[in-house]
């Protein structure tokens, strides 16, 4: 379809260029020179606009290396600006979880070391993931919290094995020292972390019980500002211009902490949903976000798969406009994938992956998506099966170069019959350009 | 030979069953039971704000749910009906503007009559940091769970109310104060005040206490029942005692029941009396159940219903069997039930269904702190209040089929 576009285009505009140079009656002479180099810059200038055509050469897998037991990642990646490279942890699923830092500029990926050893942590005190986004202050000093996330954490309730965890986590690239900045509350897991790069404060999502942390590592000061959330815990926290931080609550209104004033303020209104989406999707809010920052635009991605545009305010919650849906979903609902993962390209565009946890719009397969916010267009650009990726999950990761990144895994089919096993990798993708590894 | 096979192909998948690995949690969700949204900062429907809304006092008259909340140092409490019909929020009250300065419900509603309701508060501190009076009042619900409160004045200046029962016939209230823990008598009509240093906390105990990081909320009587005459409740150190209403005179009975190493913790915080006249009490310290006759005064231990201490609400059920909330920070509570033959059921945290004007395909709502329990004047409903930054109501219809789903 956007083929035809552009052919219409250059049609109507070789019509007019050709009735200058070609008067009836006369000789072609110097006009065909002439013309040819028109033809040519306008051809190029034609191609720019539009891009050249994605392939597979756009999009890479990278491996993480000396951990053979990677089994996944669930958000936890970041970029830090400082040092034009993309932090990552990675999990076993089970007790291990190994801290990687991708330098963009040399392009290698390395083990910086595991969680458990680096911040000191006894047998006890196991984490099975770090579930939340790995953020950086102004410094480039990186932090993250940790999550029981597995069996024995989630299932045995009120933890007769005593997890001990949900911990603030502090790494500095320079010195490679990471600097466990403790707890917020007994037996609870931290889901995700953002922060205000002027002030160093660290917000905080507790899970199960959905509590609001404010935390200031410089002075020690944890602020817990109660339940703010429904049986399923909401799990992206996002940050403004301005350093305020927005959650959302049981009916999907946007929460922000107004950090001028030091307290909550609520939307009034819900964040946009399709009719019919089920009250688990929109107890669990928002899965990812990415933003402009040319155009003060936060884009967001919702359990009830909308993607929104938010145009935060200093004071008070902003506007919200919906773009629609992530996907045609044909028969199915519209409100059905499940998108935990956005980024938002030089090009302006965004990408997202679709599918994961026995949720995709085609059956076994993963797809990344490009959807441009003005037009409203989207398509799909890439399908893999799931036994090369079954899910992708960041927002918001993007480098000096505009390489975007997803933190991705692969899985079995729904048969359960495939012998592929579950394994982390990191995804690597530029709409405008090839990658390297 | 076939029907052999068929057989032997039945009794093979019959082992296989009960082989099965189910190990994963389930929610206690049963169809009928249901959630009601009461708070829900910035709306036009009639909800609590954040932080003023920890439901610390409930009781059910007819259709409507009375409650009185608690809220964070500084700020003020509210009262508010909801309807179990309806399912909704029927009518607020800001209780500042009728009483000011009050921070907290504490003591549950005790049943008047021609329904009327009496409950003390906990007053915030005064500007410069002077415990502030605590008052008494009334609650008036209307025909259409309207609420008119009425102020019935400072017991005691400087302290405020924990606990209450009321003598109905005599139109007495009885109580406890805070910080210093005195009896109170209170005649309604006359206002007259008589107060007792029988159950305070003695200069000793406090220094006690405070070896143990423990102040007036973890050893004062959080609860107090009337029974034939004698008013039941809890004093420092772990001890049960009686008030003889007749003789005005105080009975101290027997220890609670105590886990070793914890008897500093004990402290009686719930209450409820069966239809046979028994009297079952929850401690917070351990969070035993236990029974006392109140003929003989007989103590009977019935042992934790789950592994954490409190027990922070008691009610039967038409069912005959004693519902309860057990457990708290930094757990979760349970609700539970108890009776003879069965022993103890644990239901865990509930999870019901919150339907209400924007949410109307219903949401999922877990219970994980509670701070109340009162059952309907029927029996048929249990209601859990939350204390949380953001309360709601979790309402189990006893006896309605549960329908697990599992924890995810």
């Amino acid at each position: 379809m956007e083929f035809f576009k552009i052919g219409d285009k250059f049609i109507i505009n070789m019509k007019k260029i050709l009735s200058y140079f070609f008067v009836p009656g006369k000789s072609p002479g110097k006009s065909i020179v002439v013309l040819l180099l028109l033809i040519s810059i306008i051809a190029h200038i034609e191609l720019k606009g539009q891009g050249k055509a994605i392939t597979k050469k756009n999009i890479t897998f990278i491996d993480y290396p000396d951990f053979p037991e990677a089994h996944s990642t669930w958000g936890s990646i970041g970029y830090n600006a400082k040092y034009n490279s993309v932090f990552i942890g990675v999990t076993n699923h089970h007790d291990k979880v190994g801290f990687y830092e991708y330098n963009a500029s040399l392009q290698e990926m390395k083990l910086k070391g595991f969680i458990n050893d680096l911040g000191y942590l006894r047998p006890y005190q196991w984490q099975a993931k770090i579930h939340s986004k790995i953020i950086f202050g102004a410094d480039g000093t990186a932090y993250f919290t940790t999550d029981g996330g597995e069996s024995r954490e989630e299932y045995l309730m009120d933890h007769p094995q005593g997890y001990v965890g949900g911990f603030f986590m502090k790494w500095n690239p320079a010195t490679s020292m990471m600097t466990n900045l403790g707890m917020a509350m007994p037996y609870e897991s931290l889901k995700d972390i953002e922060i205000d790069p002027a002030t160093n404060t660290l917000y905080a999502i507790t899970y199960p019980q959905a509590h609001f942390i404010v935390y200031n590592p410089a002075k020690n000061d944890l602020l817990d500002l109660g339940r703010l959330s429904s049986s399923h815990v909401p799990r992206v926290l996002f940050t403004d211009w301005w350093g305020n931080c927005y959650y959302v609550d049981w009916r999907q209104r946007l929460v922000k902490y107004e950090k001028e004033k030091g307290c909550l303020v609520f939307d009034k209104n819900s964040l946009p949903a399709f009719e019919g989406t089920p009250g688990a999707k929109i107890i669990t809010g928002i899965t990812a976000f990415a933003k402009d920052e040319k155009n003060k635009i936060i884009y967001i991605l919702t359990y009830g798969a909308k993607i929104l545009a938010f145009h935060p305010q200093k004071e008070g919650i902003g506007s919200v406009e919906d773009l629609g849906g992530v996907a045609d979903t044909g028969n199915q609902p519209e409100w059905g994938p499940y998108v935990p993962n956005l980024n938002f390209g030089n090009n302006g565009n965004l990408y997202y992956f679709v599918g994961g946890h026995g949720n995709y719009i085609k059956k076994d397969t993963g797809v990344l998506m490009e959807f441009n916010p003005n037009t409203k267009i989207r398509k799909i650009i890439y399908e893999f099966s799931s036994e090369e990726l079954a899910e992708a999950t960041g927002s918001d990761i993007k480098d000096k170069d505009g390489n975007l990144y997803f933190a991705g895994r692969c899985a079995g089919n729904e048969e359960g019959n495939s012998t592929v096993q579950p394994k982390a990798f990191m995804i690597k993708f530029n709409p405008e350009k090839e990658v390297q590894k | 030979m076939k029907i052999f096979i068929k057989i032997l192909l039945v009794l093979f998948l019959l082992i296989q069953r009960q082989d099965s690995l189910f190990a994963q949690f389930t929610f206690f969700n049963p169809k009928e039971s249901f959630a009601i949204e009461v708070s829900l900062p910035n709306s036009d429907l009639k909800r609590l704000p954040i932080y003023r809304n920890s439901i610390s006092s409930m009781i059910v008259t007819g259709d409507y749910i009375i409650g009185g909340t608690s809220a964070n140092e500084g700020l003020t409490p509210f009262v508010f009906t909801a309807s179990l019909k309806q399912q909704q929020v029927v009518e607020v009250i800001d209780f500042n503007l009728v009483i000011p300065g009050q921070q907290a419900i504490p003591t549950g509603f005790c049943r008047g009559n021609n329904s009327t309701f009496y409950a003390g508060t906990l007053a915030n501190k005064k500007a410069g940091g002077a415990e502030g009076d605590g008052h008494l009042f009334n609650a008036e619900i209307g025909q259409e769970g309207t609420i008119s409160i009425k102020d019935l004045g400072i017991p005691i200046p400087g302290e405020g109310i924990i606990s209450l029962t009321l003598d109905s016939e005599k139109k007495i209230l009885y109580g406890v104060s805070y910080p210093s823990g005195l009896f109170f008598k209170f005649v309604i009509d006359t206002r007259e005040i008589k107060t007792y240093k029988n159950i305070a906390v003695t200069d000793k105990q406090k220094e006690l206490y405070k070896e143990y990081e423990q102040g007036p909320q973890n050893y004062l009587c959080k609860s107090l029942i009337q029974a034939d005459g004698l008013i039941f409740g809890s004093m420092p150190v772990n001890t049960i005692f009686y008030f003889d209403t007749k003789t005005e005179s105080f009975n101290i009975m027997k220890d609670i029941p105590e886990v070793w190493g914890r008897r500093t913790m004990g402290q009686i915080e719930s209450w409820a009396r069966s239809a046979n006249g028994e009297i079952y009490g929850g401690n917070a310290g351990d969070g035993q159940l236990f029974e006392i006759d109140p003929v003989t005064k007989n103590l009977r231990n019935l042992g934790k219903p789950i592994g954490m201490n409190r027990l922070r609400g008691l009610a039967f059920g038409d069912d005959g069997k004693l519902y309860g909330i057990a457990g708290s920070k930094p757990g979760y509570s349970h609700l539970f039930s108890y009776d003879e033959k069965e022993g103890f059921v644990d239901f865990g945290n509930p999870e019901f269904k919150m339907t209400a004007h924007g949410i109307e395909q219903g949401i999922l709502w877990r219970g994980f702190q509670f701070g109340t329990l009162a059952s309907s004047e029927d029996g048929k409903y249990i209601v859990m209040g939350e204390d949380e930054s953001l309360s709601q109501l979790l309402i189990f219809a006893v006896g309605s089929k549960n329908e697990p789903r599992v924890g995810e």
